[in-house]
């Protein structure tokens, strides 16, 4: 049995401790896929309460046969599609042109990379994907997101997301091509 | 060879995805393809952003306040249970009361209340047939209404003619659709605002 496992069995016979040792494993990974999803750290926050209540709600239905982790953001990726469904948010077409220059996430200071020069050179680079990544449609950024930020391997995200693997892997390079075009254009 | 036309396959070589032979083959291109090691590079710096990201700022008592969103949500669930079961509380109380003041047993309780509700509900049938004989009579006249229109109609059309009939069913489909179209315009205005 996972540690995920055994938690979520002391969660359901009322260990509130566990449910928080939970939260507090996932609070970090969950912000940082909700962020790029939303483009607003709050909205990320407000969003992972939510999921997290949800997840607490739904504890019965979790199979321990199924790994945590891809359980959880199947839950967050359905909440933002309700989200975005319910709200009728325009989706973001890839040919709409990159603005708004002071991004809005708040990203903490990135560990220092090997040479003064390419650090430079990558912080710049990790700012202009930040605000690429806003820009282009949810369908492929979402996926991004999961293989690159919360780094599920490709089979994971199929199954978060219900897809073929094949599928996964091709709209996560296409995405990864539109941010090229984009910092290119930019 | 394909490596040149296939940009996936950088990515997938740099995230380590490519099964052996294919890396084995993409690489002995590399080897002697300069302009596939100059996209290699740059790929590989971009590569290097996209999986260091930095993560999102959380703060420290994020997991306190879910977990009493959680509390407040389990106590608003389990609302509606308290005047239900202080309402039962009440009956019970009510019930033994009476049987300690009066000192008739609870089974006599328990019929005189039924019998007081059935009383009530004997009172009401005479009302209720009323209520119904006055439907009845509504319908009738409704129906005899509707008939006199239907035989009006049939007189009209028929002095009318077929062509009169098609007149009027053009007339009658351009105001239907008209008011079809308007009703929607009016909804989609009512959303927009």
């Amino acid at each position: 049995m996972s540690e995920d496992s055994t938690l979520v069995a002391r969660a359901l016979k009322g260990d509130g401790k566990a449910f928080e040792m939970i939260v507090r494993k996932y609070e970090q990974p969950l912000t940082n896929y909700l962020g790029r999803m939303t483009g607003e750290r709050e909205a990320a926050l407000d969003f992972a309460q939510e999921v997290f209540i949800k997840v607490y709600c739904s504890l019965k239905s979790y199979r321990p046969a199924y790994k945590f982790s891809t359980w959880l953001f199947k839950i967050a990726s359905n909440h933002l599609i309700d989200h975005w469904r319910k709200k009728k948010l325009p989706t973001l077409s890839i040919d709409q042109p990159v603005d708004n220059e002071d991004c809005s996430l708040t990203p903490q200071v990135p560990d220092p990379g090997p040479s003064v020069a390419r650090r430079f050179e990558l912080a710049e680079i990790r700012q202009k994907i930040e605000r690429a990544l806003d820009a282009i449609p949810e369908a492929f950024r979402e996926l991004f997101v999961l293989r690159h930020v919360n780094e599920f391997s490709y089979e994971e995200i199929a199954d978060i997301k219900s897809l073929p693997v094949g599928t996964v892997k091709n709209r996560v390079f296409q995405a990864k091509e539109m941010l090229r075009k984009r910092m290119e254009g930019s | 060879m394909r490596d040149c036309r296939n940009a996936e396959n950088f990515y997938l070589y740099l995230e380590e995805e490519l099964d052996p032979s294919e890396r084995r083959e993409f690489e002995a291109h590399l080897a002697r393809c300069p302009s596939c090691r100059d996209v290699l590079a740059e790929r590989r710096l971009l590569h290097e952003a996209f999986t260091s990201l930095p993560p999102l700022d959380v703060p420290p008592d994020f997991a306190l306040s879910v977990m009493d969103r959680i509390l407040e949500a389990a106590d608003e669930k389990a609302g509606w249970l308290a005047p239900l079961a202080s309402g039962l509380a009440a009956l019970v109380i009510g019930l033994l009361g009476f049987y300690i003041l009066t000192g008739e047993s609870l089974s006599d309780v328990l019929v005189a209340v039924c019998r007081s509700f059935g009383s009530g509900f004997g009172r009401l049938l005479p009302l209720l047939a009323k209520l119904l004989k006055i439907g009845g009579l509504l319908l009738d006249i409704a129906s005899g209404f509707v008939m006199m229109l239907g035989k009006g109609l049939v007189a009209l059309l028929s002095s009318l003619g077929p062509d009169g009939i098609c007149l009027i069913l053009g007339l009658g489909l351009v105001l239907s659709l008209l008011l079809f179209f308007g009703a929607k315009k009016l909804i989609s205005l009512g959303e927009k605002t």
